[in-house]
């Protein structure tokens, strides 16, 4: 009797659970679907629409006009500044090498916390990501007072002697290496992470395999763990790339003239400039950049190693 | 003997790794130390321990006012996003319908766009429509970043809870609601509060977006931006920077610790009521 009761309750939400699940489907996700769509994808087909004049916004903008993708792909400077495809590959190499740094100084620390660090991984892996939390600009402004003429480094230098009162070391601030500098130094911490999570669901047991069947350390690693991380190290270098690819922050605040990118450029035609057809087209562009290095290296990337 | 690292190995890349820590740290740390330096140039030589530079910001209006806007965009960048980001997340871990990939990559995809192509899109639209820039437009150009952090902290949880407990309390005659309501809601209620404070501290911290279309009400970082054309004011400006950083470290470890022993605990508590519930139907079935 029981038995059969049971059963009779089991199975009624069972038809009716299955009717209202279109319903459902869309009740649950359409308002953030709705929101992504407006505020994301409807303004990136505006930007690009807007760069070839179908709109006009502001009294410079030329109607249904190729003039702004001629101004940035054809005349190498604006407004005295150099533009367009220097600063694009100028970012390019930059965002490159930055990423590149970050991976080298944050895979053997990756490495050691998740295959030799033991039980307390997860508390020194937070003592890498904490400064990642941490305010982005706080972070910058710290360089700018270290690296500055008259800032600690340089002024400690003089107090010791190594440099004379009068004379600065040029190189290190408003330039590009005070932009690389800082630009690895903020993203180092991210960059851990995902590292970290591929590294740590490797099967131990496989280097022990590796290692019983004659294999060095060095052939271990060569053979078997690193390209085992290779979708880690993937997953870091693109999500360092992408982010300063655009960067105008910190080249404003420690790379002067010298330290000049692309996204300053975009930043300033609409700020200081007023032509926000060629920044548009400059947007356009970027994200066109970055779209086809998602789709080289899209298979690979797993979202969930940056945010857990 | 360990297959990952020799014993030469091990040392080296300890060397490695604080190596890393003091990089990481000494920056923030000495821009801590000279934010007590009494002296209008935050540098060397040291004129004496002052705390001037943490009392100046009281009087400075625009800064708290500044302070005031961050503070309303982020809570209503943190309200919307982890609103938005629970339905979304049961939708994306409960439910099957067409075209979801396609879906859950666009959720995903503010992701991996550069911040200064969505403010200037934003700031296209909003000029398009001819909605009048403010802490609201900010808010929603924060949301679009925000949500998905929030999605991606809400899942592995959601994923977490077994179906079972939800199919138990729809066998027992709940309602869709009410099952939301009693069983998943309070079990997800950790995550919630993760997504919630990630998104609020990406609104506070947010510059780039918030640059374009925040208008003349400007947020915090958008201030403190704008300020460092002025040198006299960095020594203020970087005391209110370092109050803000010691609190903002305080909530993350506390939450990341918290999300930390929740999730054991959840283990211990659904673990067992899954067993139960799933022994229970296997019986009867």
């Amino acid at each position: 009797m029981a038995a059969e009761h049971t059963g009779e309750v089991l199975a009624a939400p069972r038809t009716r659970r299955r009717r209202g699940t279109a319903k459902v489907n869309l009740g649950l996700i359409s308002v953030p679907l709705l929101w992504i769509v407006l505020f994301f994808l409807v303004p990136v087909v505006l930007v690009a629409l807007y760069s070839v004049g179908v709109l006009t916004l502001i009294s410079y903008d030329k109607y249904l006009s190729l003039q702004a993708w001629r101004d940035f792909l054809h005349s190498s400077t604006y407004l005295g500044s150099p533009l367009g495809r220097g600063l694009f590959w100028k970012s390019m190499k930059m965002s490159l090498g930055v990423s590149i740094t970050c991976v080298i100084l944050a895979y053997p620390v990756a490495y050691m916390l998740a295959l030799v660090a033991g039980r307390r991984k997860y508390t020194l892996l937070l003592v890498i990501i904490t400064p990642f939390l941490t305010s982005y600009l706080l972070r910058v402004l710290a360089w700018r007072v270290l690296l500055n003429p008259h800032g600690v480094i340089q002024e400690a230098l003089r107090g010791i002697g190594v440099l004379g009162d009068e004379s600065i070391l040029s190189w290190m601030y408003n330039s590009i290496f005070a932009v690389y500098l800082v630009l690895a130094y903020a993203w180092v911490p991210f960059v851990a992470l995902p590292i970290f999570v591929a590294l740590e669901s490797l099967d131990l047991q496989m280097l022990e395999a590796s290692s019983d069947l004659g294999a060095s350390r060095w052939t271990t690693f060569r053979r078997v763990t690193l390209p085992m991380s290779m979708p880690g190290v993937i997953a870091a270098f693109v999500f360092v790339f992408i982010p300063t690819i655009g960067e105008f922050v910190t080249p404003q605040i420690v790379g002067g003239k010298g330290g000049y990118l692309f996204g300053n450029v975009i930043q300033s035609s609409f700020s200081a400039s007023f032509d926000w057809q060629l920044g548009s087209a400059m947007a356009v562009f970027m994200l066109a950049a970055v779209t086809i290095l998602l789709a080289i290296f899209g298979r690979y990337l797993n979202v969930r190693t940056v945010a857990e | 003997v360990n297959p990952a690292i020799s014993k030469g190995g091990r040392r080296t890349l300890w060397i490695a790794f604080w190596f890393l820590v003091v990089f990481l740290y000494a920056p923030i740390v000495i821009l801590i130390i000279f934010s007590f330096n009494d002296s209008e140039i935050v540098s060397f030589p040291w004129l004496g321990f002052t705390l001037r530079w943490y009392k100046a910001f009281v009087h400075a209006p625009a800064l708290l006012d500044a302070l005031q806007t961050s503070l309303l965009v982020a809570t209503m960048t943190a309200v919307v996003a982890t609103a938005l980001a629970i339905p979304a997340s049961i939708a994306l871990v409960r439910r099957r319908f067409f075209g979801k990939g396609l879906v859950s990559g666009l959720m995903l995809a503010p992701l991996v766009i550069p911040l200064v192509v969505l403010g200037v899109s934003l700031l296209i639209l909003f000029n398009a429509i001819g909605f009048p820039l403010g802490p609201i437009t900010a808010a929603i150009g924060h949301v679009v970043i925000a949500m998905p952090f929030a999605i991606l902290t809400m899942v592995p949880r959601l994923e977490r809870i077994p179906p079972a407990l939800e199919e138990a309390s729809r066998d027992l005659g709940a309602t869709a609601m009410n099952t939301f309501r009693l069983i998943t809601f309070p079990l997800l209620v950790p995550a919630l509060i993760s997504a919630f404070l990630i998104s609020f501290t990406i609104s506070f911290d947010e510059l780039v977006i918030a640059s374009f279309i925040v208008g003349d009400q400007v947020t915090f970082p958008v201030y403190l931006y704008s300020q460092l054309r002025l040198p006299e004011r960095l020594p203020m400006v970087i005391a209110v920077a370092v109050l803000i950083l010691i609190v903002s470290v305080i909530v993350v470890v506390a939450s990341e610790v918290g999300r930390f022993l929740s999730e054991r605990r959840l283990e211990a508590q659904t673990g067992m009521a899954a067993d139960e519930y799933g022994s229970l139907r296997a019986g009867k079935g």
